[in-house]
């Protein structure tokens, strides 16, 4: 490697550089934030539904997750590898991550929840559907944009924050940042930067196509409006 | 037949009751509108016998037997249900929305299809051009024929209809009362129809229940009755000062007896389809006392201001 190379940024770095440490490094970041919203929806969801449907669990449940989301995110890393069963690596970075989604998930699949017009569960019961029925073919489809559009703010979040995770050995582009600054290597640095932002634009811009997506119903309308 | 046996609904956290000792039976085939002030407990009422809400006290028999026979959601799919908020699925198609029921009940799909197809024609929408639209791409008039189209999917004996025409301009609602009257003659379902309007009652019921604050039946019987003995001063004020040209909006002018049509120029020409009211009120403004009933034969005799008269004062029905 080009040691203290003296330039702001050196492209010959990041050429020779690419497939051996670039690439895996946004794999290994793709990873860590996919899975760690992944882990973070499945338990969301049914946490969400059942704080919306029992009021009285809201309260706590936003409680406890708002409580997680506001430990900082170094501390909370550092004190996942003391834990036995985690130590250094991804696991305690994902675990650290799902900590971070879930009250804006919990919250969302609530609010996705509490949209859905009360004529129209009216109108569903009285037809005979039954509360399952109702909850997945009316209730959840229609709640869904509102629980997509937590799962986007989730992911931009968590994948700013896993970066900070290479700290404690969990990998992915903050592994570039923290050599970067050790080594006094802005290519680097800037590398890793720009690849996060860059990841956490286009997984917005995905997951807004998915938002449109699930709404067909809106959509239309938008488009005739236009 | 839908059967109230001293019905009475009491909800949790309230000490007078909704609906108080309701009995009343509605008879196959017929519309029944329940109808009284806001609050009287009519929607908690109609609720009750899809059971949506569970009585107090009480029971409903339906054809005999009591509606908790089976269960909740097993009696409300064979009963119709509208609401004035329509409720329909906007992340349906019209389409999906109406085959909800029919869909519940496994039919096949190509049954459902020309179901589909045959109630929006209808309801008067144009299958090709609303089946796949979704609901906030119709009007409210349409969504409502929409949500009533839905309500008889499954072709139930029973409809439950809470101001399914509530929510549209008069002259929209105008229409689709009368083309759920047309409807009605052919299909003759038990309806219970909820509505504040009394003249939506008079204009739909075959019988109308007039409940009172406090949920109590004021009175429960056809509307020439009501309207040619209130009975009582509650129901006399509700029904409003006007209840003799409430009566005879009731007549259309080709069911009572004309008199013959005697060469007479200058008359004004009435159609035999006009309610008596609007046939006084034309001769009223024309300022004729006598006009020539029109149908679709010609002439079919004359009628005059004082002849309608004679109906009301003798205090017979014109209609008997
Ligand atoms: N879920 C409920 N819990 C408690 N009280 C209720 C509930 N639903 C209705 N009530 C009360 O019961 C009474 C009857 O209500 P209901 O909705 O049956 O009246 P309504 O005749 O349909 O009135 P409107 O014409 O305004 O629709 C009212 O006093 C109302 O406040
Ligand atoms: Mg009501």
């Amino acid at each position: 490697m080009t040691e203290a190379a003296p330039q702001f940024i050196s492209w010959s770095w990041i050429a020779e550089n690419f497939s051996d440490t670039i690439v895996p490094a946004i794999i290994g970041h793709v990873y860590l934030s996919a899975v760690s919203v992944a882990i973070a929806v499945l338990i969301s969801l049914p946490a969400g539904i059942l704080a919306a449907k029992r009021r009285g669990l809201y309260a706590p449940i936003t409680a406890f997750t708002g409580l997680l989301f506001t430990i900082p995110s170094l501390a909370l890393f550092t004190i996942l590898v003391t834990v036995p069963g985690i130590g250094i690596g991804p696991n305690a970075v994902i675990i650290a991550l799902v900590a971070y989604s879930l009250l804006v998930l919990i919250r969302n699949v609530v609010a996705g929840l509490d949209s859905v017009p009360a004529e129209t569960i009216d109108a569903a019961k009285g037809m005979g559907l039954t509360s399952r029925q109702i909850l997945f073919r009316v209730e959840l489809p229609l709640a869904l944009p509102v629980i997509v559009a937590g799962v986007r703010i989730a992911t931009v979040t968590v994948i700013g924050i896993a970066t900070i995770g290479a700290y404690v050995g969990g990998g992915g582009l903050g592994t570039l940042i923290f050599d970067g600054i050790n080594r006094n290597f802005s290519t680097m640095v800037i590398t890793g930067a720009v690849l996060a932002t860059a990841l956490a634009v286009a997984a917005d811009l995905l997951l807004l196509g998915v938002e449109r997506y699930l709404r067909p119903w809106a959509r239309r309308k938008q488009e005739e409006a236009a | 037949m839908i059967e109230f046996r001293e019905v009475s609904k009491v909800y949790p956290d309230s000490d007078a009751p909704a609906v108080r000792e309701l009995s009343f039976t509605i008879p196959d085939g017929e519309i029944c509108v329940l109808v009284g002030p806001s609050g009287c407990g009519k929607t908690t009422t109609m609720r009750m016998v899809n059971r949506l809400i569970e009585p107090s006290s009480g029971e409903i028999l339906i054809d005999g037997e009591p509606n908790t026979a089976m269960s909740g959601t097993e009696l409300r799919r064979s009963i119709g249900y509208a609401i004035q908020q329509i409720g329909l699925f906007p992340h349906r198609t019209i389409a999906e929305n109406i085959a909800t029921v029919p869909a519940l009940l496994n039919w096949s799909r190509d049954r459902i299809r020309s179901r589909v197809d045959e109630l929006l024609e209808l309801v008067g929408l144009e299958p090709d051009r609303y089946r796949d639209r979704y609901p906030a791409e119709l009007s409210g008039g349409q969504q409502q024929r929409v949500g009533v189209a839905r309500a008889m999917a499954a072709d139930p004996p029973i409809m439950l209809m809470d101001e399914p025409f509530g929510a549209v301009d008069p002259i929209t609602r105008e229409r689709l009362q009368d083309e759920f009257l047309n409807i009605q003659q052919n299909i003759r379902k038990t309806v219970v129809f909820v509505t504040h309007d009394i003249d939506e009652a008079i204009k739909l019921g075959d019988r109308i229940a007039i409940l009172e604050q406090g949920g109590t039946l004021a009175r429960y019987d056809t509307p020439e009755n009501i309207l040619s003995e209130p009975g009582s001063e509650f129901v006399a004020s509700f029904i409003g000062g006007d209840r003799v040209l409430k009566r005879l909006s009731l007549t259309r002018v080709g069911e009572v007896e004309l008199e013959p049509p005697n060469g007479e120029k200058d008359l004004p020409r009435i159609d035999e389809r006009m309610t008596l009211r609007d046939a006084l009120s034309e001769l009223l403004g024309r300022g004729a006392g006598k006009g020539v009933v029109t149908g679709d034969g010609g002439v079919r005799g004359a009628i005059s201001i004082d002849a309608i008269r004679e109906m009301f004062r003798t205090g017979e029905t014109p209609r008997d």
